[in-house]
């Protein structure tokens, strides 16, 4: 199940801003839950839980973020159940030159699992910028899989660039 | 009864802060009852001394002819002549090296060594000496106010008062409008960091050297004192981890807007820790902002995030930071509410 927090003016109509995209993406809502109490400058925090479609969940939530972010509504947190401990990061470097592999390896054998890759370089030899989105465990924080890219990044002279 | 005062550094700041101090007489006499005369007003090379008050119509008249006055005076040295003058409130402006502090630091504790309060616009000393300074303050009974060195008139520093019925918890800001420039461009616009470089210089928005501004160094300084003020700690800029920004690529730009994602060289202060580093943030965070903007922003126990924002740098802002402080002084010293 997804939870999603957003905050958005309290104003007519505004809630169905908010629904609209997830039920055009087939979403199906479990709860809604407006803080009221926790008003500031007009902002409700809003928290809404919903399901979709396993196969296409990714591509689905993305349409959902998208649309909401068209219609003004700030996402503080999407919490996705099983995969909510990922996080992206950049490694600025020799990424390659330094044995991408081995990075995902090391990483690996620590249960931080690379999910996704991306890189963009100009050579192969050359200076090269690469996303990597990770999942970890959940008995990790956050602060614990940083230290992990950190120490391999030392190692290799990357550069991190983290949230 | 009248504030006397010895202002150190006729740059852009000293001689915003005597236009602004032109500009607002009758409300500091009328509104406030600040009564004040500019005793000193000290260059590098001699000073305009009159101990009856200076005549800070005909010095802003007069402009970077101020030294054709007949009360300027050659060779005198703030160093050696502010312990002379009787002084109430010593106010430094002068540009500081950032290793030694200098020359604001020898200013500040001359000043307070002879019991003169002081108002800095001077970063380095806060970031070298800022436990040394307070301590001096203290033994001495006087104040010691440097609102200006900090996001300038944004009030960051004096915001402290207002939130002591809360607890901050952590501190994220953007605080070198020079570096923010770059990353703005580089990612509205896709230019390389070089040529937003350049850009930011042909602006005025860099120096010549900006190995302060984009290696992180002015901004740390900053959130030294920043988080030393808020959290009453006693650090300096040594214990900073510091990161900066020019070997971030356009290609690392396009890779995080991919994802939502601005990298922004934010400051950050939390748990005992200080860092200024490149950081992937929301592309709807409020600390998204562009151009030469400082953001800071609040984490506090029960009013979650206060988000203050301005410019960070200026003449006039610098100005209009001392004069709050020279108020500050006023009410404090007069014991007024």
């Amino acid at each position: 199940m997804i939870n999603l927090e957003v905050r958005i003016p309290d104003t007519p109509g505004c809630l169905i801003e908010l629904i609209k995209p997830i039920s055009n993406n087939g979403g199906n809502i479990f709860g809604i839950l407006h803080h009221h109490d926790k008003k500031i400058n007009n902002m409700i925090p809003v928290n809404i839980s919903f399901e979709l479609n396993e196969e296409l969940r990714e591509k689905k939530l993305e349409n959902i973020k998208q649309e909401l972010r068209k219609s003004q509504i700030q996402i503080d947190n999407i919490n996705l159940g099983i995969e909510q401990n990922n996080f992206i990061v950049i490694l600025t470097g020799h990424v390659f030159d330094t044995d991408v592999v081995d990075t995902i390896k090391r990483l690996a054998l620590k249960e931080i699992k690379v999910s996704e890759l991306e890189a963009k370089f100009t050579e192969i030899s050359e200076v090269s910028d690469v996303k990597f989105k990770f999942n970890f465990p959940e008995s990790f924080t956050k602060e614990d899989v940083i230290t992990e890219i950190n120490k391999i990044c030392q190692e290799k002279d990357l550069i991190l660039i983290r949230s | 009864m009248f504030i006397k005062i010895g202002l150190i550094g006729k740059g852009n700041v000293g001689s915003c802060f005597l236009e602004l101090l032109k500009i607002k007489k009758n409300y500091l006499n009328k509104k406030l009852n600040l009564k004040y005369k500019v005793i000193a007003i000290y260059e590098y090379d001699g000073a305009l001394i009159n101990e009856k008050g200076i005549d800070i119509d005909e010095i802003l008249l007069l402009r970077n002819n101020f030294r054709s006055h007949k009360d300027w005076k050659e060779n005198v040295k703030a160093i050696d002549s502010i312990s002379n003058l009787n002084l109430d409130v010593c106010i430094d402006t002068t540009p500081t090296n950032p290793n030694t502090g200098e020359p604001a630091l020898s200013h500040i504790f001359k000043a307070l060594n002879n019991n003169i309060n002081v108002i800095s616009s001077s970063k380095g000393p806060f970031y070298l000496k800022y436990k040394e300074i307070h301590d001096l303050a203290k033994l001495k009974n006087l104040l010691v106010k440097y609102e200006a060195t900090v996001a300038s008139n944004v009030p960051i520093l004096s915001i402290k008062d207002s939130l002591k019925g809360n607890e901050i918890i952590s501190i994220k800001a953007i605080l070198n409008g020079t570096s923010n420039y770059i990353l703005s461009r580089m990612s509205s616009e896709g230019v390389a960091f070089s040529v937003a470089l350049k850009e930011a210089q042909e602006l005025g928005y860099a120096e010549a050297d900006p190995t302060l501004d984009i290696e992180g160094y002015d901004a740390a300084g900053k959130l030294v004192i920043l988080a030393n003020e808020l959290f009453c700690w006693s650090k300096t800029i040594k214990e900073v981890k510091i990161k900066g920004i020019s070997k971030i690529t356009q290609h690392a730009i396009e890779l995080a807007k991919s994802e939502g994602l601005i990298i922004k060289h934010l400051a950050i202060a939390e748990k005992g820790t200080l860092i200024v580093e490149p950081r992937l943030i929301e592309k709807d965070s409020p600390l998204n902002i562009e151009g030469t903007l400082n953001v800071i922003e609040l984490q506090t126990t029960y009013s979650g995030p206060i988000i203050i924002m301005g410019r960070g740098a200026g003449g006039y802002e610098a100005g209009s930071a001392i004069l709050n402080d020279l108020i500050s002084i006023h009410r404090i010293i007069n014991n007024i509410k």
